[in-house]
């Protein structure tokens, strides 16, 4: 998408939405921004349906807020509690059946890299843990396998939220949810260490406790996704209507969480740190 | 009836973390002349992640009886 598309006709200036003239004036398209510039500029997510205190709309949010290069980002979803967000979005964006998101995002790179050869696409995958761990997972992995230049990230609010509460792949050994009473009977998904051995370039587990890193660890994903290869960020993202608490707790939950078995952790190959440095000023 | 959340704005100091936790795009906005945050109140969800997260005390919830316009 080229940036005059955005721009708005003199003519018709004194009867756009002042939102409107914001987001062309302000907004991220053509000037990057980050999650400490939140709040000064019109975003590019709108008022979406998602409950109150919803931290998979947070992350959505600074992953939005963060994109490095927004007028020439694709973003792939799947069915879920994300999805519900994409027709709020200012962005090209593709629903895809529920799993096949990353098999999408592979035949649309494909094109693009035919289409336009001499310039840069992101394909952004984002979806939710039923979406890439359980029903997609052989989708996910294929595409790592074949090392397509996909940023995958995945919201784990670890349960099917959707749908009321089943338990999935990713949830914790012994959780009680609304759908699952007797509790889970084995072990959560290590899909990170299976996105280093599929041969990611970059893999990152951030939670919502703290924003900056999930800004951080997303750019520098994109940013290696465009030479090196595929990457993989998983986002811890508590879902207060299906864990039962409060909308506040919500940020409680996700700090004790990173403090205890979801640690920050990042792995990175040498050629990816290489290319980074290689970038700086 | 709902809540929404309101400022103090002799208690901010401007550290804009209330617009980086907030899950509701546009909903605080950060005024650059005056170094403080506004919450825009139709945008509110009530989920008070703001009033837990600000380090200053600077926001609280208000009950709003009528029906937002």
């Amino acid at each position: 998408m080229s940036l005059d598309i955005t721009k708005i006709n003199p003519h018709f200036e004194d009867v756009m939405p002042q939102e409107y003239i914001d987001l062309v004036k302000n907004g991220p398209f053509g000037n990057e921004k980050s999650q400490k510039d939140l709040g000064t500029f019109k975003e590019l997510l709108e008022e979406h349906p998602l409950c109150a205190g919803c931290n998979l709309a947070l992350a959505f949010r600074i992953l939005v807020g963060s994109l490095p290069n927004p007028e020439d980002t694709i973003i792939v979803g799947s069915t879920g509690c994300s999805s519900l967000a994409f027709s709020q979005l200012a962005l090209h964006n593709i629903h895809s059946v529920f799993g096949n998101q990353n098999a999408v995002a592979t035949g649309l790179k494909t094109a693009l890299r035919l289409r336009f050869p001499d310039k840069i696409k992101d394909v952004i995958v984002m979806a939710g843990d039923g979406a890439t761990a359980d029903i997609g997972l052989d989708m996910t992995l294929h595409s790592w396998f074949r090392g397509d230049k996909i940023t995958t990230v995945m919201f784990d609010n670890e349960l099917y939220a959707n749908t009321g509460g089943q338990e999935s792949g990713m949830s914790v050994r012994d959780t009680v949810l609304y759908m699952a009473p007797k509790g889970k009977k084995f072990n959560k998904i290590n899909l990170p260490d299976m996105a280093i051995a599929a041969g990611c370039s970059y893999v990152a587990v951030v939670s919502t406790a703290r924003t900056k890193p999930i800004s951080d660890c997303f750019k520098k994903a994109v940013l290696i996704t465009r030479e090196i290869g595929p990457t993989y960020i998983q986002i811890y993202t508590p879902c207060p209507t299906n864990l039962k608490i409060k909308p506040y707790e919500s940020k409680k939950v996700a700090t004790d969480r990173s403090k205890s078995d979801y640690q920050f952790r990042e792995h990175i190959t040498d050629d990816a740190k290489k290319y980074l440095e290689s970038l700086k000023p | 009836m709902y809540v929404t959340a309101v400022i103090d704005e002799e208690k901010c100091v401007g550290c804009k973390l209330c617009s980086q936790v907030c899950p509701e795009p546009n909903a605080i906005k950060f005024d650059v002349s005056k170094k403080k945050s506004c919450i825009i109140s139709i945008r509110c969800k009530g989920c008070q992640i703001c009033e837990v997260s600000c380090p200053k005390k600077a926001i609280s919830m208000k009950q709003v009886l009528q029906k937002a316009v």
